[in-house]
């Protein structure tokens, strides 16, 4: 909402603005911990706090491919993020058999998958004006449909390599390796979002596209390239978490679809676009799953964790995603 | 186009206007699919079959019109199948098999919770301007809980009349006349028939329009004096009195609730919606061709199954048609947009 923070002094208010999301969203993980450890016994403890950050990365990961569709605009969401990692850790199972020689092999086939599938979703979307949502969801079902083909011919086989392993699923000394990933991704992504043209560019497309048009950028471009770039994400993952597993399997990505929306929505996109800080959306990836295993750990069976997930859910978004103009 | 710009300015025949509507693509659409399903099976037309595809097709039908009202509203629900899995749990829960009054109080608390599951989603998305698709992600979640607590594993009571949203033969005291009335119109037809009276009446007033209106753009009708808040708030009640009745339908047929059942359908009510040419953005398509959406959308399932499609290709052929259905819809209303709009500036 550009004009609503110029109203309120610009800038400097647009600063203050983001980070008091970020310490809201750093205060309620302290809270989830601290009643945690009341409620739980450990639930505080330094391996626990470990084991949410290494699963909340994931979503985090996830939720980069959202973040950048929802920031070029067009109500851009990609629900074929899941089956995208799950075709390219299926496809580069047999290829990497648990050999680091053929990684290169493997990374190439998730490009091209990633790329190939972007293209297809930015092609419908922005070239041909169909609705994200629709787009990428039947994308994922025919994703969805070719893994269905394939392992009804051919049984899935493979490992991966090593180096897959001991990046998503090893620690160094206490901390898991993933998290090491998420960072230097989270300092690139910064880089590219705020420090670059393009970046410049992304923003200015979601945030006004008829101004970002007249200024003479490609918005169509702009927004097909998003695009690409959440496939070729989804893809890589798709690799880390074959890393992560040791197998791969038919439905290993599509339970980090809804959450990485969710978790970039908590972290402060905004679904309209041209908005995005990628520090607060792993924030809200960490902020979901801390609270999801607090939830579990309660251990009040499922209908307890589903309907705490819920309200919490519910609440944080009233709390501070809304955006009351006087209604 | 040559032959266009030459008519400009000449008004266009009731023919034409009819033709040049966008949602007239996914009739079109419908008809292909009618007629390669028929060539498929054999017999399709007939009595008994046509009622086996009604019983399969209805619930559908019926979430998707609910979806396609909050669509037109400019919002989404996410929640739509879980909430439906909810209601059956509700159901089965209140219901006793030995006690018979035990259903209409089933209905009525059933009824009253779908009023506030509308009222809760409605409430967030449109007093406190949350984004619908995430707010109705976390309510899925809420309800899919409650419906858990009340039903762990599937199961429940039904009292026998409750078959009467399924098949009136299956009703011991079912009068004659009414089981005559069930060999040619079906239950779910009857309750997607309510439907249409229900949306008929409320497109009627002011409700249906403000709905558009809001849908259309929302800060116009904010500044022309429409609470926006409150006609997204009756858009999500609207749809869970659909969900309701779709609740109806699969309680008589099963006589059972699950808490899981219900969630695969959420996005396909969606793409049904978007098929049957509602916007996604809000404020336009109708309510009725919605219907056809939901009928494209399910007939694709038949197709794969009678054309011997290995079940592998199913999903695959599925999301296919999906994206050619939509594409086909958006090329076509584009044209017609141009066309009716010849010779003006869109």
């Amino acid at each position: 909402m550009g004009l609503f923070s110029l109203d309120r002094g610009g800038w400097a208010f647009k600063v203050y603005d983001r980070n008091k999301k970020l310490l809201a969203a750093v205060a309620a993980i302290a809270l989830i911990f601290v009643v945690g450890q009341f409620v739980v016994s450990s639930f505080l403890s330094l391996s626990q706090v470990l084991i949410t950050l290494k699963l909340a990365s994931f979503i985090a990961l996830f939720s980069l491919c959202q973040m950048i569709v929802m920031a070029s605009g067009g109500a851009g969401l990609d629900l074929s993020v899941g089956y995208a990692a799950t075709i390219t850790a299926i496809f580069t199972a047999s290829v990497m058999n648990g050999q680091n020689s053929n990684l290169w092999l493997a990374v190439l086939i998730a490009l091209g998958i990633g790329l190939a599938v972007g293209f297809c979703n930015g092609f419908l979307s922005a070239y041909l004006k169909l609705p994200p949502l629709v787009v990428t969801l039947a994308m994922s079902q025919i994703l969805q449909g070719i893994i269905n083909v394939y392992t009804a011919g051919a049984l899935i086989t493979g490992k991966p390599s090593p180096v897959l392993q001991i990046l998503a699923a090893k620690s160094t000394g206490i901390f898991p390796n993933i998290v090491f990933l998420l960072v230097g991704v989270a300092v690139v992504v910064m880089v590219l979002l705020y420090r670059t043209r393009w970046g410049a560019t992304l923003f200015g497309v979601g945030e006004n596209e008829t101004a970002a048009f007249l200024s003479g950028i490609n918005t169509r471009r702009v927004r097909t390239i998003a695009f690409m770039l959440s496939g070729t994400i989804a893809s890589l993952i798709g690799l880390l978490l074959i890393g992560n597993m040791g197998v791969a399997f038919k439905d290993m990505g599509s339970d980090y679809v809804l959450p990485s929306i969710a978790a970039a929505v908590v972290g402060g996109v905004s679904l309209q676009g041209g908005d995005g800080n990628y520090v607060g959306v792993i924030l809200g990836a960490v902020l979901l799953q801390a609270l999801l295993n607090l939830l579990v750990a309660l251990g009040w069976g499922d209908a307890g964790k589903w309907v705490g997930f819920g309200v919490v859910l519910y609440a944080l978004l009233a709390a501070y995603v809304s955006n009351r103009r006087g209604r | 186009m040559p032959t266009t710009t030459s008519k400009r300015g000449r008004a266009l025949s009731g023919v034409a206007r009819l033709v040049l509507r966008p949602e007239y693509s996914s009739l079109l659409i419908l008809v292909v699919m009618i007629a390669v399903a028929a060539l498929l099976q054999h017999n399709f037309f007939s009595g008994p079959s046509l009622l086996l595809t009604i019983d399969a097709f209805g619930p559908l039908i019926l979430l998707t019109m609910g979806q396609a009202v909050v669509m037109v509203a400019g919002l989404l629900d996410l929640s739509c199948g879980t909430a439906l899995s909810l209601y059956t749990c509700i159901l089965t829960f209140v219901m006793r098999t030995n006690q018979p009054a035990s259903g209409v109080l089933a209905i009525l608390i059933t009824f009253a919770a779908a009023v506030i599951v509308g009222i809760v989603n409605g409430f967030a998305a449109g007093y406190l301007r949350v984004s619908p698709v995430v707010v109705t992600f976390a309510t899925s979640f809420l309800w899919l809980g409650i419906a858990l607590f009340l039903r762990p594993t599937p199961g429940g009571q039904s009292v026998e009349w409750f078959n009467a949203f399924y098949n009136f033969q299956n009703v011991a005291g079912m009068p004659a006349a009414i089981r005559g009335i069930g060999s040619f119109l079906p239950p779910v037809l009857i309750l997607i028939l309510l439907g249409c009276l229900f949306w008929y009446l409320l497109s009627r007033g002011p409700t249906g329009r403000y709905l558009y209106a809001v849908g259309g753009n929302e800060e116009s009708a904010y500044r022309s004096g429409i609470s926006t808040a409150r006609v997204q708030i009756s858009a999500y009640v609207i749809n869970s009195v659909f969900v309701f009745l779709a609740a109806l339908f699969f309680v008589g047929q099963n006589q059972s609730g699950d808490a899981r059942f219900g969630d695969p359908f959420t996005l396909r009510t969606i793409a049904a919606a978007v098929v049957g040419g509602i916007a996604l953005t809000g404020g336009r398509g109708s309510i009725y061709f919605a219907i056809a959406g939901a009928l494209i959308i399910e007939l694709v399932n038949k197709i794969i199954f009678f054309a011997n499609i290995p079940y592998a290709y199913g999903t695959l052929v599925a999301g296919a048609i999906v994206i050619i259905a939509i594409g086909g819809s958006q090329l076509y209303s584009g044209y017609s947009r141009r066309a009716m709009t010849r010779g003006r500036t869109p």
